[in-house]
């Protein structure tokens, strides 16, 4: 659908935000952000309501200003908190995709895309190609005269994503675009605005609380948690070795087994397991999360793996069809489960044990600060 | 999924609500201003005679005073459009965009005028500008000869409705605000141009549709202009209509020529105002006010301040305080003097000296009967019109919805037309019935809106879901319909109380003699001289029409899940 063939060689400007925060009233909202952003690299922001990503945002887009810390765009600092310098959004630069659109329904299709090249006073001629140029880039040539309002939803977006891009902007920002259309638009969008993107080598902050979209559009991903960043990483870094227990939780990757260090073993919480890992993994803290991937957990193929310490009984809640396999949910103990994909279907209620590969497990130490250890 | 909704739902199907509703509305409605046509055609109507017809249609229509009275109506409507345009627009634009200090309070203020009847407004404005009246009392300055001319008519009646303006447009513009003026921002649009290139053309239709509502309501007053320009022989429509009905050789066809014009003109400017609010772009914009990001004022605040406070005192207190300030003083002569207060007035109310208890007890009967059998037709044309969908239905639709755009005094016009009618076996006419008529044929598009609007809000679903729970039609509609859509039929019928309790222009021309409501006790006393009375009175009118709905409200809500 969306189609560039004359990708113009020019990259996107780089961004720095350097100790940002953002504070309503005694509620901080972001804490001291750093956040590079290359010349041309697509970053998603990332993390559940409320982390702070889309305060990040507007505070890129100029739309508030921030508490602490600067912000430049290229060379221009655009907003510095310690010397009152910001310039505001439609001296940045920069084009923005809404989650609810936000096409002026009062204006064609075509008046809303040309809308930031006559704001530059951009001549007609000039502007009409380029209007055409943005449309065909999205697929909607055919619509320009049309109103906004007689489009479809994923229409409507690619309208507003050819406004954002029509004047070339040095940097894209996108809040939460997909998420009021349904899932089979939102895969096949993604990969579009991930192929312009690419093609016009656009800086773009790309806002999404789904990891697929997250993963399928972004060279980096940063993983908000309210108002910080836990890891900031190519999406293969951040599922092979995320940093923290949070972002494991996240991401939903696997197990975290909250546990006491007792000569060398691992009471899990609850009491009902010892496990025995190698030495090395532990590096002498005596209390943790262990994270075992899914990818280190398999079902026991001989019994008396959970005896040695080397597996991990849980009970199947549910069993659910997949089309390919099963799609089972197993928990471990109170609050700990998990869901597991087998071939065969494993009966509610019946007790399994999961053999652990111990060259794929993490340990995060409650004691120390969060390091990343790895056998 | 359609099919299986259309037919039988409740009380097995809706034609019997149809069979129900159809002829009453059709003796409500249509029966008179069917004959406000056809009177204007055939001039011997009223004698049940369908001789002649046109035989006096050019003689009225080449009237000198047709000509003027109809160029006076568009006139008095034009002007309070533009003056209310002046006022309220940027109101309400400064409202919608910037923080405004103490904006909760202006809302509740500009809400004040819809809460005074426009002729108490009038009266009130009168002893304030008369010469010899308050502001000359107090200042010395007489502006007497403004307030009785065609500007001084504007004048009160624009701050009778320039807040319909107000809100619409700090609605629309607040609406606005938040997305649209961010993408444009971002998209390298300067506030200032934002404003004229974004804003002001969204906001354009909702001012527009306001101001046409407010021109329709402008050229329907009886009370303003009758009170502050009849005597100085200033006449529109309606007070020419009024004239021709109560002055020797009473004028049956000339009236129903000159109610004919009246409506074609009010019907012109509510299908324009429909037709903007029905379209695409402003129902797009319109609805939710998202999250709203107002402006600083900066040094412009006291300014602004300055200019909300002035046109809320000229809107909302001064009438008010006027009207107040004479029915607690014993003469207007006496001035604000200490010995002057006095309780007199009320006094004598409470002793129904002049009927006036009589008239108060009058009016609110009229006022709970017409509001409970509006509120009752209104639910059913509702139920049928939104369930329904039908050629019938929408007949029923138009039926009650076209009440709004027939003035008061035509409504009366029609009602002494088609009542005096010489074959009918019974009539209403000149009993307190035909008032409760009367009331009942202006005041039914409020329900049904309403609840039209309500009822849209209840998912066939809702009602699908309790039948398979084993609930029967009429079942369905006490236990699910009607606790849901309640609250805003409820809402409905105390405005059509509110409405119905002070009415004025139909309520003199169709009254039988000797029968006295609140809005006659006002007024004649007023003619008569007894000012002091009629103000205490309107206090009356004014604190009943304010508290009853107040109070209903906390009750209903007090009430919880119940409504």
């Amino acid at each position: 659908m969306i189609s560039a063939e004359n990708s113009a060689g020019q990259t996107g400007s780089p961004v720095v935000v350097t100790g940002t925060s953002q504070r309503f009233g005694r509620n901080t909202v972001l804490e001291a952000i750093d956040l590079a952003v290359a010349p041309g690299e697509v970053v998603a922001l990332l993390g559940p309501s409320g982390c702070g990503k889309t305060t990040l945002l507007r505070l890129l887009a100029g739309l508030s200003r921030p508490t602490t810390g600067s912000i430049h765009i290229g060379d221009q600092l655009v907003a510095d908190a310690s010397s009152g310098a910001f310039v505001p959004p439609e001296r940045r630069s920069i084009g923005m995709v809404f989650q609810d659109y936000a096409l002026w329904p009062h204006m064609t299709v075509a008046q809303n895309v040309g809308f930031p090249l006559e704001m530059q006073n951009i001549g007609r001629a000039e502007r009409d190609a380029r209007i055409a140029e943005a449309l065909g880039m999205v697929g909607l040539g055919h619509v320009a005269d049309r109103q906004p309002g007689t489009l479809s939803g994923g229409q409507q977006q690619r309208v507003a994503l050819a406004r954002a891009i029509v004047s070339r902007p040095r940097l894209v920002l996108f809040d939460e675009p997909l998420s009021n259309l349904d899932r089979e638009l939102r895969e096949s969008l993604v990969v579009d605005i991930a192929a312009l993107l690419r093609k016009l080598g656009m800086t773009a902050v790309y806002v999404t609380h789904d990891h697929g979209e997250a993963f399928a559009i972004a060279d980096r991903v940063a993983i908000l948690h309210s108002g910080h960043i836990l890891q900031i990483d190519a999406p293969e870094q951040l599922v092979g070795k995320p940093v923290s227990p949070q972002v494991v939780d996240f991401l939903k990757l696997g197990l975290v087994l909250p546990a006491e260090v007792q000569n060398g073993d691992l009471i899990i919480r609850g009491g009902k397991h010892r496990l025995s890992p190698p030495a090395g993994l532990i590096n002498g803290s005596r209390s943790g999360d262990l994270f075992l991937p899914r990818s280190a957990l398999r079902a026991a193929s001989a019994d008396g793996g959970a005896q040695k310490g080397n597996a991990i009984s849980g009970t199947v809640v549910h069993s659910m069809f997949r089309g390919d396999g099963y799609a089972v949910q197993m928990r471990f103990d109170q609050n700990i489960a998990i869901e597991m994909f087998s071939a065969t279907r494993l009966g509610d209620g019946t007790i399994h044990d999961l053999d652990i590969s111990w060259d794929r497990a993490f340990w995060y130490p409650h004691d120390a600060a969060p390091a990343l250890s790895h056998t | 999924m359609r099919l299986t909704h259309l037919k039988s739902r409740v009380f097995g199907s809706g034609g019997m609500i149809f069979a129900a509703v159809a002829p009453v509305l059709t003796i409500l409605v249509a029966f008179p201003l069917l004959f406000v046509v056809l009177q204007a055609i055939f001039p011997d109507i009223a004698r049940g005679i369908f001789a002649n017809p046109f035989s006096r249609f050019v003689e009225t229509l080449f009237d000198k005073h047709l000509i003027a009275w109809t160029l006076n109506t568009l006139m008095l409507g034009g002007s309070v459009v533009l003056v209310s345009s002046l006022v309220a627009v940027p109101l309400g634009i400064l409202r919608g965009l910037f923080r405004v200090p103490f904006a909760g309070l202006w809302d509740v203020v500009f809400l004040v005028p819809f809460t005074i009847p426009p002729y108490i407004a009038a009266l009130g404005w009168i002893m304030a500008l008369q010469p010899r009246g308050y502001l000359e009392q107090i200042t010395g300055l007489n502006f007497g000869g403004f307030l009785f001319s065609f500007w001084g008519v504007v004048f009160v009646m624009t701050l009778n409705v320039f807040p319909v303006v107000y809100f619409a447009v700090s609605r629309m513009v607040s609406s606005i605000g938040g997305r649209y003026l961010e993408a444009a921002r971002v998209a390298g649009c300067p506030p200032m141009r934002s404003f004229w290139r974004i804003t002001l053309p969204l906001t354009t239709p909702a001012i527009a549709a306001s101001l046409l509502l407010v021109f329709a309501m402008s050229i329907e007053e009886f009370g303003t202009p009758a009170a502050l320009a009849a005597r100085s022989g200033f006449l529109v429509l309606v007070t020419g209509i009024e004239q021709r009905l109560s002055d020797y050789p009473i004028d049956l066809p000339g009236a129903s020529l000159l109610s004919v014009i009246l409506v074609l003109i009010a019907m012109a400017a509510f299908v324009l105002q429909h037709r903007i609010v029905s379209r695409r772009d402003f129902q797009t914009v319109s609805g939710k006010p998202g999250a709203n990001r107002a402006a600083e004022l900066g040094v412009w605040r006291i300014p602004v301040v300055m200019f909300f406070a002035i046109i809320g005192f000229l809107g909302a207190v001064m009438p008010i305080l006027s009207v107040v300030l004479t029915a607690s003083t014993r003469t207007i002569s006496g001035g604000l003097t200490a010995d002057n207060f006095s309780t007199e007035n009320f006094a004598e109310i409470f002793a129904n000296s002049g009927g006036a208890m009589e008239a108060l007890g009058t009016s609110l009967s009229l006022g709970l009967g017409a509001a409970v059998i509006t509120g009752i037709l209104g639910t059913m044309t509702a139920y049928v019109v939104v369930r329904q969908r039908t050629v019938s239905s929408r007949i029923l639709d138009f039926l009650t919805l076209m009440p709004n755009t027939i003035p008061g005094v035509v409504v009366a016009v029609g009602l002494i037309l088609a009542w005096n009618q010489p074959w009918l076996p019974v009539t209403p006419y000149n009993t307190i019935g035909v008032l409760v008529l009367a009331y009942c044929c202006l005041l039914l598009p409020y329900p049904v809106r309403y609840a039209n609007a309500a009822l849209r809000q209840v998912s066939v679903s809702l009602e699908d879901a309790a039948r398979v729970a084993g609930a029967g039609g009429i079942k369905v509609f006490f236990r699910i319909l009607m606790p849901l859509i309640f609250p805003s039929i409820l809402a409905a019928m105390l405005l059509v109380f509110a409405v119905a309790a002070r009415e004025l222009v139909a309520t003199i021309l169709l009254a039988p003699i000797g029968t006295k409501t609140v809005a006659l006790f006002i007024w004649r006393q007023f003619e008569q001289g007894s000012v002091g009375m009629g103000m205490a009175m309107s206090v009356m009118a004014i604190a009943i029409t304010m508290t009853i709905p107040v109070a209903v409200a906390i009750w209903a809500r007090k009430q919880g899940r119940l409504f």
